[in-house]
């Protein structure tokens, strides 16, 4: 089993949107469902012209931190919310009554409620679309055409994220809550 | 088995049931009772319906008036429970008329309570299940939702044996009521107070608070049952009660008032982001200031100080307003705890001013909440039209 996390290269970002489009198609998300499941975030330029702050300007491109110690798992009454044997914090649609107590919870505003299943859902990591089938990669980590994003085995030494974290430097997603997120923003 | 003989109560005849002394006043609450019924029926259609797209909630804002209303019957009802343990397990005089009356409004607001929640959670039926098959033991609304469910067997079975004038497995059962009502309450507030993304609501204060103010409640709720009982009339002995109840509920909302001021000094001292920021928008909103000071402590208050207690009819006009503050105090609770953005990252989404999640109740949520008070009338008076609650 694999412990699955996910790098990003966010100053490589140009905003096309192909992540979100891989991701919605991939997965079904409905018409409408902006911001949910995967997004990508914008800092304007800030100031007046001519005097641009262009550093100010980035993209970074977001979804659930797949934390390690998840407060949406650790408050779910029916344990909908669970990890998977590749660490991966999934929802049973079954036994999801919708008290949205995960959405409450979530520091990353990473769930939404899925109108098909009238459950909450959130980014798997495509469980159901590609690891299942013994793919290592995601839609969004496929499609990313200045290769954002990086995906693979966090215990296993030789993985391209685990020498990447080697390398670089990164930081997370308030990280001070003690989620222990998987996505790793490099800097 | 005959019933009435289990559960001693009065017969009646369909004509019998609908009989009441017909004054402006209780033809005023009849109408009131149905036309409130009526709303709720309308809005449980209308969610049927369209599900949680007939709400105002939103990804941002999950929670909305309807869990607000759902804290304020639970609320309520474990104030009664608390307030009658006082003379009913605590053996303290003055409280001695005030158990059977409050422990069937207990009874009622945590049912008009679990309707309201029944029509917010997404799937009910299935919380029953896997409640059970697959327990979250570290989830707050786990904790809270099973002992809320024991804590209703315990209070009916106090009832039951009330009305059988048998006090010994009464007060037995009362007890039991009183201290898994009291965990229960206090789990609702954990309900927020874990939440560790929220730095308004994390900490202890929410667990603390729901009792203290659950007292409150229960003593403005024991004034508008009292008042309605005798018609604003009150025999000696009552009124005597009465008067201790106003000087206890003067102490609690004092306590009540000594919470609010240090939870805002704490919460806004260092200007914490989500936390010195959202407390200064809460207390300075209108909800707030008129609605829970205003309203909810500081006009019963003043009641309660400026008579010594004594001024019993008028502390039944201002249980009113201060109910209307317990609803905001509620409804702010739960709005104020999703006012600051979780992901500042989407920041076309929060661009715009004032950079806080909106929301507003939509008229469907707003149907069921009220109108499940205009449930809670219509059980009162069936309960008073059965049971004897006076002896």
């Amino acid at each position: 089993m694999a412990r699955y996390g996910m790098a990003l290269d966010y100053k490589s970002c140009i905003n096309c949107k192909a992540c979100e489009s891989a991701c919605k198609e991939e997965n079904g998300i409905l018409l409408g469902a902006d911001n949910h499941r995967i997004w990508v975030g914008v800092n304007e330029i800030e100031g007046l012209f001519p005097d641009l702050s262009i550093g100010s300007s980035n993209f970074q491109p977001s979804q659930c931190q797949q934390c390690d110690n998840a407060p949406c798992q650790t408050v779910c009454p029916t344990n909908a919310t669970y990890y998977d044997d590749n660490g991966v914090v999934r929802v049973n649609p079954d036994q999801c009554i919708l008290c949205t107590y995960c959405m409450q919870a979530c520091p990353y505003d990473a769930r939404y409620v899925d109108d098909r299943t009238v459950t909450v859902d959130k980014c798997n990591f495509c469980s159901d679309t590609r690891l299942i089938h013994g793919e290592t990669t995601t839609a969004c980590q496929a499609t990313c055409p200045t290769k954002v994003r990086i995906f693979g085995d966090l215990d296993d030494p030789e993985s391209e994220i685990s020498q990447v974290l080697r390398d670089r430097e990164h930081y997370s997603l308030k990280a001070h809550l003690g989620t222990k997120p998987k996505l790793f923003y490099l800097t | 088995m005959n019933l009435s003989k289990l559960l001693p109560y009065n017969k009646h005849t369909v004509k019998s049931f609908f009989e009441f002394e017909r004054t402006p006043l209780n033809i005023f609450m009849f109408l009131l009772s149905i036309g409130l019924f009526t709303f709720m029926l309308i809005g449980i259609v209308i969610y049927l319906l369209h599900g949680h797209h007939a709400y105002g909630v939103t990804r941002q804002h999950p929670w909305g008036l309807l869990i607000a209303m759902y804290v304020f019957f639970v609320v309520s009802s474990t104030g009664l429970c608390i307030m009658s343990s006082l003379g009913h397990v605590f053996n303290i005089k003055a409280f001695k008329i005030v158990g059977k009356r409050a422990i069937i409004g207990a009874i009622i607001t945590i049912t008009t309570g679990f309707v309201v929640i029944a029509f917010e959670i997404g799937h009910p039926v299935r919380m029953v299940i896997y409640n059970i098959l697959t327990p979250g033991l570290t989830s707050a609304i786990w904790w809270m939702g099973t002992l809320y469910g024991l804590y209703l067997f315990f209070i009916i079975m106090e009832f039951f044996f009330l009305n059988n004038d048998n006090h010994k497995y009464s007060k037995i059962f009362g007890l039991a009521g009183l201290v898994v009502g009291l965990a229960a309450h206090s789990n609702l507030g954990a309900v927020f107070g874990f939440l560790v993304a929220r730095p308004i609501a994390n900490g202890v204060f929410f667990p603390l608070y729901f009792i203290l103010s659950a007292m409150v409640t229960g003593s403005y709720l024991l004034f508008l049952i009292y008042g309605w009982r005798y018609k604003m009339k009150f025999p000696p002995e009552v009124k005597q009660s009465m008067t201790t109840l106003a000087q206890v509920l003067g102490l609690l909302l004092a306590i009540l008032m000594f919470f609010e001021v240090w939870r805002a000094l704490t919460a806004i001292y260092g200007l914490m982001p989500e936390r010195g920021d959202i407390a200064i928008h809460m207390i300075t909103s209108k909800n707030f200031l008129i609605g829970e000071v205003l309203l909810g402590m500081l006009i019963p208050f003043v009641i309660i100080v400026l008579s010594k207690g004594r001024a019993i009819k008028l502390m039944v006009y201002a249980s009113m307003t201060g109910m209307v503050g317990i609803f905001f105090m509620r409804y702010d609770l739960v709005h104020d705890t999703q006012l600051a953005p979780m992901m500042p990252l989407k920041i076309r989404e929060y661009s715009l001013p004032p950079g806080l999640v909106e929301y507003t109740p939509s008229p469907t949520e707003w149907m069921i909440a009220i109108g499940a008070i205009g449930l809670s009338f219509m059980m009162y008076y069936a309960a008073d039209k059965f049971f004897d609650l006076d002896h």
